[in-house]
């Protein structure tokens, strides 16, 4: 009897215990399933409490826009968690300032499970309330927060509806005053001043812009003119992004920037010196043309709108990284020297098919310098007005050549037949004349390839390589032996100089046709024949 | 048998005395080899390879290999991945690596270390590095034991299991009858893009580097084979890291011979030692047991003659 009674005694424990672990493991996979989404844009990690050392646990994962939402439900706006500075909302969790580590740590757990604690009072679904639900040490969601940033198009937008009162953003801060005050004509990109990291009184990129921005927003959100996003995912998700309306064409932005320019080595009133003397020949640039390009000045200015050589000085300073001038316009591996920025523009699939297989060397042809620095110094020795060097560099600039085409149809010839290679394949009809006039046609109207093609023959170059441009250039077989020759190994036979320069092409130019061997050469019933080394 | 304790260990100090002497003559093995002066080897640009397997095909009639069911022609083959065989020396494989436009394609086959695992597994010797660069295997001397296979770490030994009487090792001679008469490698020859260059291993990787410097950002900045398991005459480079593309980037720089020489260096040690060792420990116990019953016997004789007095 007495051990029917245990037994019965412990059967109910593990009951009980089963039903408990039960419930409280559903009850957790309920609330994962509620927020967890994989990436999410409005995802932000809590971890403000590293400023004052190492964390105790781990940071928490906190989803911005379902707090929003949630609380928008129960009529509650941005004041329920954010406090006003100077009548704005401050981005920081009820908080204007990170005063000390208990304090702050406070601020987040009486905010945070009081909430949590009255919604879930209200049976109400709701956050955790426990340590561990909260600081996880997997997380549960991944971020795919993309930076925001303005283009010109959302610059000219946000431009007009400001009525073009650059001060609502733009300021300088006065050291003595210590106030923000607006310069005139001496506007900066945000990046110039805002760093990615507090200090002192300057704050930091992310703090400054969702502070400006979002009270922005909020302000205009009762008027009736369209405005901007209030939500963590309106800005920083890469569909929404896409969204955004663009202006076709954007309007030239104003800073009295110039429109041609002279580029020199050195700036100007530094020119007397004995050793920095302008000895390159003078650049002129179409400043206003490249503004076209570009998405952002910041694309060539980096964070400040000053001229190159300022920072990028003959010798390299620290202002400008120790990125010297000659660096700073000629570096092939970035996007942001000249030469790199042009060398980018050959991968379009309509100039990749020529270029691709050229290699890119640091090194051009000399007479490839010439065709940017135009002007002999000499001619510069006496300063001119920045009027007169605007009109000089238009003048320049217009006095280039443009050549866009080739050779008379006439001169080109329309078939080659490739014969003396045939063993295993029968000879290839190659439409010579076919695939010259689409590679004119593809560069027809590209005005880079129309200054740098500088020759009716330069388009040829891009098969008959290594030879002055000329209208009869030699044929491939001329340099390419019949076989692989041991002495020069970095240059192919016939063989494989025609199927690298054909396909090589083909791929880059993103041609999938013809496909397989055959498509090019029908097979011919004959046994390879060996050939010697 | 009596052995003193002393000559015992007279013996043993002398045994490790000479296991330290060898030693030092196996060191020798541990010497950094950089592969023989003016070998050669065979650059694979894989940026430049489009899966046409001319290669595949030149090997198989070069080598007299057994016709394929399925035509070299034929490209489906090339949606599965194939390994090296009995039949095929050499197999390309295709690889869909995200971010690319097109497939990427890979030949695979013997790459001739410079030291090769196979041949420092091989007990009878079967397996040779030559001058030119090329790893041969002798089916003469081959007793089938097939460890070659296991000590690969390219997995490309093959075993020609349907010969009952003549089982042998199939691997790419890297064309060494043909080198030896001043010929390329089959597969160099065929291959219309000229994906493989041919030439002396420090040619081919001065080459390659050209290559990098050339097309920057075409290539990732890896000879692979220029040190794997310490070298191999095969040398490949890609636009994709190439553990991508199916090769293994685990394998470190010490060629396979350098890993097992020290173990292989403790065999006189333990043939040598461990006869000595038992021989010693069996006769001081056999000493004992001999000790033992002399001193039984003398008790006995001392108890016989207490009594003979007592009587």
């Amino acid at each position: 009897m007495n051990k029917g009674k245990h037994l019965l005694r412990r059967a109910c424990i593990l009951a009980v215990s089963i039903v408990f672990i039960y419930c409280s493991s559903l009850y957790g996979s309920g609330q994962v399933s509620a927020v967890s989404s994989g990436a999410r844009a409005d995802l932000i990690t809590l971890d403000a409490m590293k400023m004052f050392g190492k964390l105790d646990k781990a940071p928490v994962e906190f989803l911005h826009d379902a707090h929003t939402e949630a609380l928008a439900k129960n009529n509650r706006d941005c004041t329920a968690c954010h406090l006003k500075e100077n009548d704005r909302l401050f981005p920081k969790f009820k908080r204007t300032a990170d005063t000390d580590r208990i304090e702050v740590m406070n601020v987040y757990h009486n905010g945070c499970i009081s909430c949590h604690g009255e919604m879930r009072l209200a049976r109400e679904k709701t956050g955790p309330v426990e340590c561990d639900d909260c600081h996880r040490e997997k997380p549960l969601n991944s971020s795919s927060r993309q930076p925001m940033g303005f283009d010109k198009s959302l610059h000219f937008r946000h431009a007009e509806a400001q009525n073009k009162k650059c001060e609502r953003c733009h300021h300088e801060y006065d050291e003595k005053e210590k106030k923000l005050f607006y310069a005139k004509g001496k506007e900066e990109s945000c990046r110039s001043c805002h760093k990615a990291e507090t200090k002192d009184t300057l704050i930091s990129m992310r703090l400054a812009s969702h502070i400006d921005c979002l009270n922005c927003h909020l302000e205009n959100r009762s008027k009736t003119t369209p405005n901007g996003p209030l939500d963590c995912s309106g800005c920083h998700d890469r569909e929404a992004q896409q969204k955004i309306r663009k202006i076709a064409t954007v309007p030239r932005m104003d800073r009295k920037q110039p429109d041609r320019v002279l580029l020199k080595s050195v700036q100007k009133g530094l020119e007397a010196g004995s050793e920095n003397r302008n000895r390159m020949n003078v650049v002129p640039f179409d400043h206003q043309a490249h503004e076209t390009y570009n998405d952002n000045c910041r694309v060539c200015h980096h964070e400040r709108l000053k001229q190159c050589n300022d920072c990028h000085t003959l010798s390299g300073i620290t202002e400008g990284k120790e990125v010297n001038l000659e660096n700073a316009m000629h570096r092939v591996d970035t996007s942001t020297s000249c030469q790199g920025c042009h060398g980018l523009k050959q991968e379009d699939k309509n100039c990749a098919g020529c270029h691709a297989l050229m290699g890119k060397a640091r090194k051009k042809a000399d007479d490839s310098c010439v065709k940017c620095h135009i002007l002999s110094v000499i001619e510069k020795e006496e300063m001119l007005d920045p009027d007169g060097e605007t009109s000089l560099a238009t003048a320049t600039l217009e006095s280039r050549n443009r050549v866009n085409g080739t050779f008379s149809e006439a001169d080109i010839p329309e078939k080659v037949i490739i014969k003396h290679l045939s063993r295993e394949y029968a000879p290839v009809d190659f439409p010579h004349r076919r695939i010259v006039n689409t590679l004119v046609n593809n560069i027809k109207e590209n005005k880079l390839a129309g200054y740098f093609h500088t020759q009716d023959g330069t388009v040829c170059k891009g098969c008959h390589h290594n030879s002055p441009a000329s209208k009869k250039p030699p044929h491939c077989g001329n340099c390419h032996g019949k076989t692989y020759d041991e002495k020069n190994p970095l240059k192919p036979g016939i063989m494989g100089a025609y199927h690298q320069q054909c396909m090589g092409c083909h791929q880059e130019m993103g041609i999938t046709k013809p496909a397989g061997c055959t498509e090019c050469h029908a097979v011919k019933d004959k046994p390879i024949v060996s050939r010697g080394l | 048998m009596s052995i003193s304790r002393r000559r015992f260990l007279r013996w043993l100090g002398a045994a490790g005395i000479g296991s330290t002497i060898g030693k030092s003559a196996f060191a020798a093995g541990n010497k950094h080899f950089e592969g023989y002066p003016e070998s050669y080897g065979i650059l694979h640009d894989i940026t430049q390879c489009v899966g046409c397997r001319s290669c595949e095909a030149a090997c198989n009639k070069v080598n007299k290999l057994p016709v394929p069911d399925r035509p070299f022609r034929e490209l489906s083959v090339l949606n599965e991945k194939r390994r090296t065989t009995a039949t095929a020396y050499t197999v390309v494989n295709k690889y869909e690596v995200p971010g690319k436009k097109a497939p990427l394609f890979r030949k695979s086959q013997c790459n001739h270390c410079l030291e090769p695992a196979c041949a420092s597994a091989c007990f009878v010797k079967a397996f040779k590095k030559t001058e030119t660069g090329a790893v041969t295997y002798d089916p003469s001397v081959c007793v089938g034991c097939r460890y070659c296979m296991i000590a690969c770490p390219f997995e490309i030994p093959a075993y020609l299991y349907d010969e009952p009487l003549a089982p042998r090792i199939m691997k790419c001679t890297m064309c060494y009858p043909r080198l030896m008469q001043g010929q390329l490698p089959a597969c160099v020859e065929a291959c219309p893009k000229e994906a493989l260059t041919f030439g002396k291993r420090e040619d081919l990787i001065n080459i390659a580097r050209e290559r990098f410097r050339k097309y920057p950002g075409r290539y990732i900045d890896h000879i692979y084979g220029e040190t794997e398991m310490g070298g191999t005459a095969w040398l490949y480079i890609s636009s994709v890291p190439f553990s991508e593309i199916g090769m293994r980037e685990d394998l470190g720089v010490t060629p396979a011979p350098e890993l097992t020489a020290g173990a292989l260096s403790a065999v006189p040690v333990v043939v040598g030692l461990w006869p000595v060792l038992l021989m010693g420990i069996y006769a001081i116990s056999k000493r004992k047991e001999v000790i033992f019953q002399q001193e039984l016997d003398a008790l006995e004789e001392d108890a016989r003659s207490r009594n003979r007095e007592d009587i």
